[in-house]
């Protein structure tokens, strides 16, 4: 009978502790810094190396590139860029490799659609995603871009 | 008797009936309160100001779903199970004196009416069981039956105790032997026959540690798994029920009924008193809900007659023996 | 005239809520009797160890995440830690402390996911979501350190990917005697209720012959007495320079395997305080790893200890980026093994005690 009475002290405290309940969609749930959310695209930092589409483990990334309009400069730009986020897991190897951080990861979590087909997000959604950018980002970042305030 | 005392009657009845299943949707609504207190979290809390229309919610649920009969089952028997283990529940109430006044019908045998109907709910369960024409409804029919038979018995005879202390099974006149302060209450002299009560009453409804009969990570369900929509509520509805007649019988046999715990705080309504005990036995059996594991159906049944059925004799002898020695 | 009875046969589905995950047994009932249990498994089945062939080592450790979900930082470590045998690469100290603390984190994590779940099972409400309460502050822990709540992806060959923020060390340090507290509080609601014990006392008993023999590892064969444990016995990163004990049971019943795993979290907890006491100053994180891991050709074998048992990693590597073959021995897998054996002759209600006891978790068994 012992331990059931102390099993019963146990429950009984609990009704005076404090709750952990989190009141989610009415207050917004903080993800510290480091959290890899849905990415940010920034279109004019982008190079078109493929270095993020030849490192995702699961190949969700595809992306065009279109020649330069301007004839001095030698680098492509980007013309479309897609995630599909059906497939992706988030591991940020992507804005690892990235040399130019043209590629962040947020920490926004809200993905949640109505229908399958809008989970591939393109260059455009991407962009607009720009709020909770996470600080450090690639871990390959070209000396250009590292002087360059790509920050 | 007149019509008017008919119409009375029929008003009345209803009025409880009202009464009761308020009790039942808020008694769903707090457990899952008390039980979320407990378990470190808030219940439901979203569903109307502090979530108070949760039950409301779910018993809508329950009405609006289809009601799917099995092709295979026993037509009659399968929608008469239900109303066979509700009635008795609410038929019980009948007997039950929730204050000086405020009584239903004053019978002399009012315990053994009481022991009686309530035997009979285990009926309206075999019968679900068998009417469900499933193979595992009818296992935990009948293990869920073997339950409830079994533990009838420590039951009845822990009450047998009170009986002879009060020479009468007028549940009326067991209370009014109650009065005065609060260790006259049956609780002190009668320790042992409260701790077999409590253990079996729980047992009788179905209560963890004793919810063999629903428990959701067991393998063979129970004997309402065919039921949906209104007649699986109509079986919580009958558990419910029953946690409210065995609370009001506690409140009524152990503990005093609606006297104060002392005299000179008479004064505050019976009822009052009634209610306070009434609700610290819900709360009793929501607090253990929160705080035991299952016990195993082996173990269940050796409980009831190697433990429970002994202590309860020695109970009546011991209780007989002293009331010899102090005439 | 006899009694004609017939086998019932019953499938614990699929979908079930005490299988932890999605787990078949096909049952042959007598009455209630068990006569014969065989598992069916492959339902969570993803084919990691094929996919490997295609990815590159760092592709991979992602993947490891999802095999045993519930203890991911094991899995990463596993994978990292063969490919640097391999390599001969090594790991600096920072590194390995952190690695250490995070693994023995993990093993707390788990054992809490095991235990709440394992009362529910057993029908106790509460205990979970106190285990859970606790399991968060961990997984906030984590959260700070390397971005991610389950799937850490924390590790590297060569060495960790994030340095601990500041502050976070501190967090651990607190959370070392609140911990302690939480295990008393945990003994006097469960450990000591007798319908608890009536339930699981003399359950599922097995002896250490039986247990080697098939091969049994972590909490399922220190129940028999057997003192083997991986962090002791073949020491891997910095484990030989701290002082823990390893619990060992008596009777190889479901009781002693809820002790020892109740005591396995109080030696990781020694263990985390020893590691933040001797913690190193600033220094790398990351080894001298190549750019493109190449490991020479060849094969290994290596294993560590997880919650679960003993987990390891076999390679064959043609000396390409990219491994020839890459096969996972899964501690869940291997112990599920004893289960057909065990049940014969129990009740339908011990099964869910016994599988529960034996802490699986399905997609580290279909891989």
């Amino acid at each position: 009978m012992k331990g059931i009475a102390k099993g019963l002290g146990v429950t009984l405290r609990g009704l005076t502790t404090k709750k952990v309940t989190h009141n989610y969609p009415d207050e917004p749930l903080n993800m510290p810094d480091r959290f890899r959310g849905v990415q940010h695209f920034i279109p004019e930092l982008c190079i078109v190396c493929n270095q993020c589409a030849r490192i995702c483990p699961t190949e969700c990334i595809t992306l065009t590139g279109k020649p330069n309009p301007d004839p001095e400069k030698r680098v492509k730009l980007i013309d479309t860029f897609d995630i599909n986020f059906e497939i992706c897991i988030l591991c940020d190897l992507c804005t690892e490799v990235c040399p130019t951080e043209a590629i962040v990861m947020t920490n926004n979590f809200e993905l949640a659609t109505y229908s399958r087909d809008d989970l591939m997000k393109d260059k455009d959604w991407l962009s607009d995603n720009n709020t909770n950018i996470r600080s450090e980002n690639s871990r390959n970042l070209s000396p250009a871009a590292a002087k360059g305030g790509a920050k | 008797m007149g019509v008017s005392a008919t119409i009375t009657m029929i008003f009345a009845a209803v009025l409880m009936l009202l009464i009761v299943l308020g009790f039942v949707t808020y008694a769903i609504y707090f457990e899952r309160k008390v039980l979320g207190w407990m378990q470190l979290r808030i219940g439901p809390n979203r569903t109307g100001p502090f979530g108070l229309l949760q039950s409301v919610a779910d018993v809508f649920k329950l009405l609006i779903k289809e009601d799917t009969i099995p092709s295979k089952a026993d037509r009659a028997l399968f929608i008469l199970a239900p109303a066979i283990a509700f009635v008795p529940s609410f038929a019980v109430i009948a007997t039950l004196p929730f204050g000086e006044n405020l009584y239903f019908a004053d019978l002399n045998v009012g315990l053994l009416y009481y022991g009686a109907l309530s035997s009979i709910s285990t009926m309206g369960i075999i019968l679900g069981g068998w009417a469900s024409n499933n193979k595992y409804s009818l296992l935990g029919g009948m293990r869920s039956a073997a339950q409830m038979i079994s533990y009838e018995v420590p039951l009845i005879l822990s009450m047998v105790g009170v009986i002879l202390m009060s020479g009468s099974l007028n549940l009326r006149v067991i209370v009014e032997g109650q009065e005065g302060w609060f260790w006259q209450w049956n609780l002190f002299p009668q320790i042992i026959a409260f701790g077999v009560f409590i253990i079996a009453a729980i047992s009788e409804l179905n209560r963890t540690p004793f919810d063999l009969p629903e428990a959701e990570s067991e393998l063979v369900a129970g004997y309402h798994v065919e039921y949906s929509g209104f007649r699986f509520a109509f079986f919580m509805l009958a558990e419910y029920t029953y946690m409210f007649a065995v609370s009001a019988l506690t409140t009524v046999l152990f503990l005093g009924g609606w006297h104060a715990p002392a005299p000179f705080l008479e004064f505050i309504p019976g009822f009052i008193w009634f209610v306070l005990k009434f609700a610290g036995c819900v709360f009793f059996l929501f607090w253990i809900r929160a705080s035991m594991p299952r016990i195993r159906v082996d173990q269940l049944m050796g409980l009831a007659w190697k433990v429970l059925l002994p202590i309860a004799l020695v109970n009546i002898f011991l209780t007989a023996f002293v009331k010899m020695l102090l005439q | 005239m006899a009694l004609r009875t017939e086998e019932l046969l019953l499938n614990v589905g699929p979908q079930h809520p005490s299988t932890h995950g999605v787990f078949r047994i096909v049952v042959k009932l007598d009455g209630e009797v068990i006569r014969e249990a065989t598992p069916v498994m492959g339902y969570l089945h993803r084919g990691t160890e094929k996919l490997a062939e295609d990815l590159n080592y760092t592709q991979i450790i992602p993947y490891t995440d999802r095999m045993d979900y519930v203890s991911a930082m094991t899995n990463n470590y596993v994978l990292c830690h063969t490919v640097e045998k391999m390599m001969e690469l090594e790991v600096p100290e920072r590194a390995e402390y952190l690695r250490l603390i995070v693994m023995e984190l993990q093993r707390i994590a788990s054992h809490l996911v095991w235990w709440g779940t394992y009362l529910l099972d057993i029908g106790a409400m509460s205990p979970f979501l106190y285990a859970f309460r606790d399991r968060e502050k961990i997984i906030e822990l984590f959260n700070e350190l390397c971005g991610a709540r389950l799937t850490y992806f924390y590790m590297r060959v060569g060495g960790v990917k994030w340095d601990a923020p500041e502050g976070w060390l501190q967090k651990v340090k607190e959370f070392v005697p609140y911990m302690r507290s939480k295990l008393k509080e945990y003994d006097s609601l469960m450990s000591g209720n007798e319908i608890f014990l009536s339930r699981i006392k003399g359950v599922g008993a097995y002896d250490a012959e039986t247990a080697i023999a098939y091969g049994l590892s972590g909490a399922n064969l220190r129940c028999t007495g057997v003192k083997w444990d991986l962090r002791k016995d073949r020491p891997y990163g910095i484990y030989n320079k701290f002082d823990f004990d390893v619990p060992v049971g008596k009777n190889g019943d479901c009781y002693d395997r809820y002790l020892v795993r109740l005591a396995e979290i109080e030696q990781s907890l020694r263990i985390i305080e020893q590691a933040l006491d001797d913690f190193p100053g600033n220094g790398p994180i990351m080894g001298k790893a190549p750019r493109v891991i190449r490991p020479p050709e060849g094969e290994t074998y290596t294993a560590i200890e997880s919650p679960r048992g003993e987990i390891g990693c076999y390679i064959v590597s043609r000396g390409k980026d990219k491994p020839f073959r890459l096969k996972f021995r899964r501690p869940s897998f291997v112990n599920l093994q004893i289960l057909p054996k065990l049940l014969v002759g129990e009740t339908m209600t011990n099964l869910i005690t016994i599988l529960g006891a034996i802490d699986i978790v399905v997609g580290e068994v279909d891989g």
